[in-house]
């Protein structure tokens, strides 16, 4: 038995991987017995939620730094302009 | 009792004493029992005891004051007014305690002047009382971030307060053309349509847009917030953009435009967070994607969408500020919120940590916290318009928010898997667990209360809103579907984690042409336009001193022959008859 007392890292870890194997099967089981009541029709897409979070996640970090390319720059961007100016 | 005595009004001419009180405890106490004050009065006016309230959008009239042929009216109590005043002294109370140890006695004058004014905008009940509010709101922060005493938030102050006199102009500008047409001064539902009779409503709107810093007219707030002192800041997040919003409700509920761009602007503003590296301007960007909210349900007009808005705004006050306070509180114990040289600091502020997180949760809409309850009311608005569009982009932006607010800053900066931070700035800290000021985490533990409180009793929020609530927050659906959509976002999170580190860098944003433009108007009027000036003074200065030398030529009088007389008379004859022919 772990001392998750010493090792909250582990507990947190193995809660994170019930509540993800918990969620998976009750959106099955829920969608299936008729307990959601969505208003679109992609929402009844199962694990349409886990889908969207994971994907969505994923694809605002890399559009992000994609954008990142264009719009990040130095940090005393606008200083040196003035200076430069000046 | 019918003498009622207005709440903003007391705060305001209350806040200009604090300087004089020679005591530094009674000066604390004083501070502190302004908002008090407030409170009380919006409670008793709330009971009823100044009038009964009526149903929105009827409201009580106080404080009707003839000007000029017009009727001010300074007193106007309405259900929405009433919901924002509680949120906004409550807030207001905490944030002076948080504010409590700065030493700069006007700085605390200058956060009542900002409460006082901001009250005096949402009581106001015609155009201009809140215009003369909204002016004095607008100068508030100007000194907030001028009192910080940086070189970098003097200049965002000066930005500042150039952003909000464009949009003053637009209000009086557009509510000058609207008395013109409509002989009204009263502040309520304006005519909307795109011709150029409704030009007037057109540049209302474009006041309130910047002033509640809507897409594409946000970046005032990400530059500005984030350069005002720690409490200077925690002030700047609750007021005006969420009077901006209150005018919104008032006046353009129902614009499908709004609706557009809030959606829009919830997504927009989470994709420039993701490049921040400063803790205060990621919630700064945050502050934007939950306006988003409320400015797309304003744009639904719904009851439900007009609910949704108002409740949003308030539980936003609340756990922003709680944000702000922890991002702050960073800033005050490490002396930075950079995220490039931070982590490794939860071991020395554990309950900053926790107490930030909790605001994290609400902002983010877990269940149980308040953003749950007042966000997945706007969702559900977007979804019972049955606008797929919409509604995946404020889902959307649920998944953004707890991927900053609830993982990446927290991660980044109390974290980042080290147990110690940077060298320098361990060689700032206690070695102890607590090493951020008490009276901060004091602010903070009464708005993390009421994140939660009001996350499991949201009936005591419900029954204040202006329409009736139909809406049941915890069900099934939508409970398992935010829990399931956070679950994985987790997931997303933890697989890119290393893309959201943070490197000192800053992100350019859509106030990059007015900068730049400014910048080239600057450099012109500096060197360009004198040198043009001095071009212009050589020039005349020669053509004078040639007319001078010609005139004392002898020469001159034998020029003057009958003939020329002749020429004059005949150009004056030619001007007199085109006078005539004109009927001038």
């Amino acid at each position: 038995m772990i001392n998750f007392r010493k090792y909250p890292k582990k507990l947190f870890w193995r809660l994170y991987y019930v509540c993800l194997v918990i969620s998976l099967i009750l959106d099955f089981y829920w969608l299936y017995t008729h307990m959601f009541h969505y208003h679109f029709s992609f929402q009844h897409i199962p694990q349409f939620f886990a889908l969207f979070g994971l994907l969505g996640c994923m694809l605002l970090i890399l559009i992000a730094k994609g954008m990142g390319f264009f719009i990040v720059v130095d940090e005393d961007y606008y200083q040196k302009r003035k200076e430069e100016s000046n | 009792m019918n003498s009622w005595i207005h709440p903003g009004l007391v705060i305001f001419l209350g806040g200009f004493l604090i300087p004089f009180i020679p005591w530094k405890r009674a000066k604390q106490i004083y501070f502190l029992a302004l908002p008090l004050a407030g409170f009380i009065i919006i409670l008793m006016t709330y009971k009823g005891i100044f009038g009964d309230i009526p149903a929105w959008p009827g409201s009580l009239h106080k404080w009707n004051i003839p000007f000029l042929q017009y009727t001010l009216d300074i007193g106007r109590i309405n259900k929405l007014s009433i919901l924002f005043g509680f949120v906004y002294v409550t807030a207001a109370f905490c944030m002076n305690i948080y504010a409590l140890k700065v030493k700069n006695d006007w700085e605390h004058v200058v956060a009542m002047i900002y409460v006082g004014s901001a009250l005096g905008a949402i009581f106001s009940g015609d155009l201009f009382t809140l215009f003369f509010s909204l002016e004095i709101m607008s100068w508030a922060p100007f000194f907030l971030l001028l009192f910080r005493g940086t070189k970098k938030s003097r200049g965002a102050a000066f930005r500042y307060i150039i952003w909000h006199h464009v949009s003053g102009l637009c209000i009086l500008t557009g509510v000058l053309i609207h008395l013109h047409q409509t002989g009204s001064i009263e502040f309520t539902h304006m005519p909307w349509g795109w011709g150029t009779k409704y030009f007037g409503s057109h540049l209302i709107l474009l006041g309130f847009v910047i002033n509640s810093a809507t897409t594409p007219f946000h970046a005032w707030l990400s530059d500005t917030y984030s350069e005002a002192s720690p409490s200077g800041s925690v002030y700047m997040t609750a007021f005006t953009t969420k009077t901006a919003i209150f005018c919104l409700i008032t006046t353009f509920s129902g614009v499908p435009l709004l609706m557009w761009m809030g959606a829009i602007q919830s997504v927009f503003a989470l994709f420039l967070a993701v490049l921040e590296n400063d803790g205060r301007r990621l919630c700064s960007y945050h502050i934007i994607s939950q306006i988003g909210y409320m400015v797309a349900g304003i744009g639904m007009g719904t009851h439900m969408g007009i609910n949704g808005a108002a409740s949003h705004a308030l539980c936003h006050i609340i756990y922003n500020a709680l944000l702000y306070m922890g991002a702050g509180c960073v800033l005050v114990v490490a002396g930075t919120a950079k995220f490039d040289r931070l982590g490794g600091l939860y071991k020395y502020m554990p309950i900053a940590f926790w107490l930030y997180m909790i605001g994290g949760f609400s902002i983010s809409g877990f269940p149980l916290f308040n953003g749950f309850i007042s966000k997945a009311m706007t969702i559900e608005a977007a979804e019972l318009i049955q606008h797929p569009v919409i509604y995946l982009l404020l889902e959307g932006a649920t998944v953004g928010t707890f991927l900053h607010t609830g993982l990446k800053l927290p991660w980044n900066m109390w974290l980042q898997g080290r147990d110690e931070p940077h060298p320098d700035i361990k060689a700032k800290l206690k070695d102890s667990a607590f090493n951020t000021p008490k009276h901060m985490l004091v602010g903070m533990s009464i708005l993390a209360f009421l994140c939660i409180f009001l996350g499991v009793y949201p009936k005591i929020l419900y029954d204040m809103l202006p329409y009736p609530v139909e809406y049941v927050p915890f069900t099934v659906t939508r409970v398992f579907s935010i829990t399931q959509l956070f679950i994985f976002s987790f997931l997303g999170f933890w697989l890119l984690r290393k893309l959201v580190k943070g490197h000192p860098s800053y992100v350019l944003d859509t106030d990059w042409p007015f900068r730049v433009l400014g910048e080239k108007l600057m450099n012109f009027c500096k060197s360009s336009l004198p040198a043009f000036g001095d071009a212009l003074d050589q020039r005349m200065m020669k053509f004078s001193s040639y007319v001078i030398q010609k005139l004392k030529s002898p020469h001159i009088e034998l020029r003057m022959t009958p003939l020329t007389v002749g020429d004059g008379v005949f150009i004056i004859l030619i001007l007199l008859s085109v006078f005539l022919v004109l009927n001038i």
